[in-house]
């Protein structure tokens, strides 16, 4: 196990170090994150990496393969654009958590601020607290395990994929419906919170696109045929 | 994209005045990834020499010295006696005592060609200027000043000018002590801006956060309070914003309807310190911290 200390390093360097460490494939411990932004940006190696601290915006962005886990708050856009791997993250999330992910676990044990999953394009976002306003905002694909509560305009404008919301919804948002849960698919849902040391049985309510302002599957003129 | 950031130290017993330019200059120092073309401050709860502390400008570099000086000049016609001066370069720092009103003085003075007004206030000043926090540091002073609390603010200007009148706070003419700070664009600001105007209120720079500080003033001169203020403005303001408020007793902020606009807050037994992000909150609190993130159409005010 290595130590890097983010005191006294620039973001540059910090990521240069964490990304050479990767590929040596030793388990990482950052110390000092003092909340900086951009930390452990870009790492495509499976490694693990351990951040003892709060992270700011854009930590453990553009990942593909790591495990990072990290022990206090983060600012905005958490895991952003993940292809691959996992993200834990003891405390509170800000906004945009998990925005654009294509792949792989991203767990915040607290709250996550507005526009949690904001166009998701696969892997599963789980909180452990709430989640704010336009929670999965135009998601394309995955899924969002949400606890307990999520603000207005859930689902708002979403393609495909699921929100599971186990509290109360503030609202739901343009063109999204709630749906029935599958007893496999709960299942598994709740085995994945239980991998995350959730236990609580909680009563989801499934939100999906009501696809009546989904036109991406209408031909064009000229691709329809005459029958 | 612009950084704000607020302090404030409850009472505790009778302690005098805290270092709140310090912890601001520390605080927005760490969001200059946020803005850099320029810094403002308001320190509160200060030992004023006198009625009221004014903060005036003069964006004549060559003849600062006379424009300043007839500025003065115009104060004391209308009645304010000048008890204590500093100056340099293009600004002026006077306290005076005074028994008059307000608009009247503010008036005389704007009345001086070439002379801007940031602040009149009973317990709190406006410093503002292009550059970073720790530059104006050098050149204000900032980290000397003590107070019950503050607000404070880095500029990435978006929709106006970059020059020393359109930095942030604006002061709620003529509302002493109502100062704000804003991260966000206001998309309505021409069309409220005109109806102010109509109505008789003074703007002095063309930066839409300014409409904040005239709007609070509008609703204070109405009889409305700040909270209830900082309410409508949820429905009144079109745009983004997070934007914060100091006032004599206290401090406050708001939230747009999008949360498009960053904001972390953090309590403890002594202090209440509000930032765009969490790490200006770690220039004051130097350790792991529980912060919370307010939502959006949120509102909130601290009294001391």
């Amino acid at each position: 196990m290595v130590i890097v200390d983010a005191a006294g390093l620039t973001t540059r360097e910090l990521n240069g170090r964490l990304k050479e460490l990767a590929a040596s494939g030793q388990e990482i411990t950052v110390l000092n994150p003092h909340a900086g932004h951009n930390i452990a940006v870009g790492i495509f190696e499976s490694c693990r990496i351990q951040i003892t601290g709060s992270v700011g915006y854009y930590a453990a962005s553009l990942l593909d393969g790591p495990e990072v886990a990290i022990d206090g708050n983060a600012g905005w856009a958490l895991g952003e654009n993940m292809m691959a791997g996992k993200i834990t993250l003891t405390k509170d999330a800000g906004a945009s958590v998990g925005s654009t992910m294509r792949g792989g676990e991203l767990f915040v044990g607290g709250n996550a601020g507005a526009r949690a999953g904001i166009s998701m394009k696969g892997g599963t976002l789980i909180v452990g607290g709430n989640a704010g306003f336009l929670t999965g905002f135009m998601m394309q694909k995955g899924r969002i395990i949400v606890c307990g509560d999520v603000g207005e305009a859930v689902g708002d404008s979403m393609y495909e994929g699921a929100i599971y919301v186990g509290g109360e919804i503030g609202s739901l948002g343009t063109d999204a419906k709630t749906e029935e849960i599958g007893e496999d698919e709960l299942l598994d849902i709740l085995a994945t919170l239980e991998s995350h040391g959730i236990k609580q049985r909680y009563t989801f309510t499934k939100v999906v696109s009501a696809k009546k302002l989904y036109h991406f599957d209408s031909l064009e003129r000229l691709e329809k045929t005459v029958i | 994209m612009c950084g704000v950031g607020g302090i404030l130290y409850k009472k505790i017993g009778n302690q005098g005045t805290s270092p709140v330019g310090k912890d601001l200059v520390k605080m927005l120092e760490s969001m200059t990834h946020r803005g850099q073309d320029s810094s403002g401050f308001t320190v509160v709860g200060e030992d004023i020499d006198g009625d009221l502390v004014l903060r005036i400008w003069t964006d004549d570099p060559a003849q600062a010295a006379d424009v300043l000086s007839m500025a003065e000049e115009a104060l004391q016609k209308a009645g304010g006696v000048v008890r204590t001066r500093s100056a340099w370069g293009q600004f002026l720092r006077l306290t005076i005592d005074y028994e008059g009103e307000i608009p009247a003085l503010a008036e005389a003075i704007l009345n001086t060609p070439g002379v801007a007004l940031h602040s009149i206030g009973e317990t709190s000043e406006v410093i503002k200027d292009v550059g970073t926090p720790v530059a104006m540091d050098g050149i204000h002073s900032l980290s000397q000043m003590r107070g019950t609390h503050g607000i404070g603010h880095v500029r990435m200007a978006t929709e106006s000018r970059v020059d020393v009148n359109h930095a942030h706070p604006f002061w709620a003419y003529p509302f002493t002590d109502v100062t704000v700070v804003h991260n966000g664009q206001l998309t309505n600001y021409h069309k409220l801006k005109r109806m102010y105007e109509d109505q008789g209120h003074r703007f002095q720079t063309g930066n839409d956060s300014e409409l904040i500080a005239v709007y609070l003033a509008d609703k204070l001169a109405n009889g409305d309070t700040l909270d209830s203020a900082l309410r409508s403005s949820l429905s009144d303001l079109d745009g983004t914003f997070t934007y914060l408020v100091s006032t004599k007793d206290g401090l406050g902020y708001a939230k747009d309807q999008w949360s498009a606009k960053p904001l972390v807050t953090m309590e403890t037994d002594d202090i209440i310190a509000i930032a765009s992000e969490e790490i200006a909150l770690r220039g004051v609190f130097n350790q792991e911290i529980d912060r919370v993130e307010p939502q959006n159409n949120e509102v909130m005010t601290w009294l001391l």
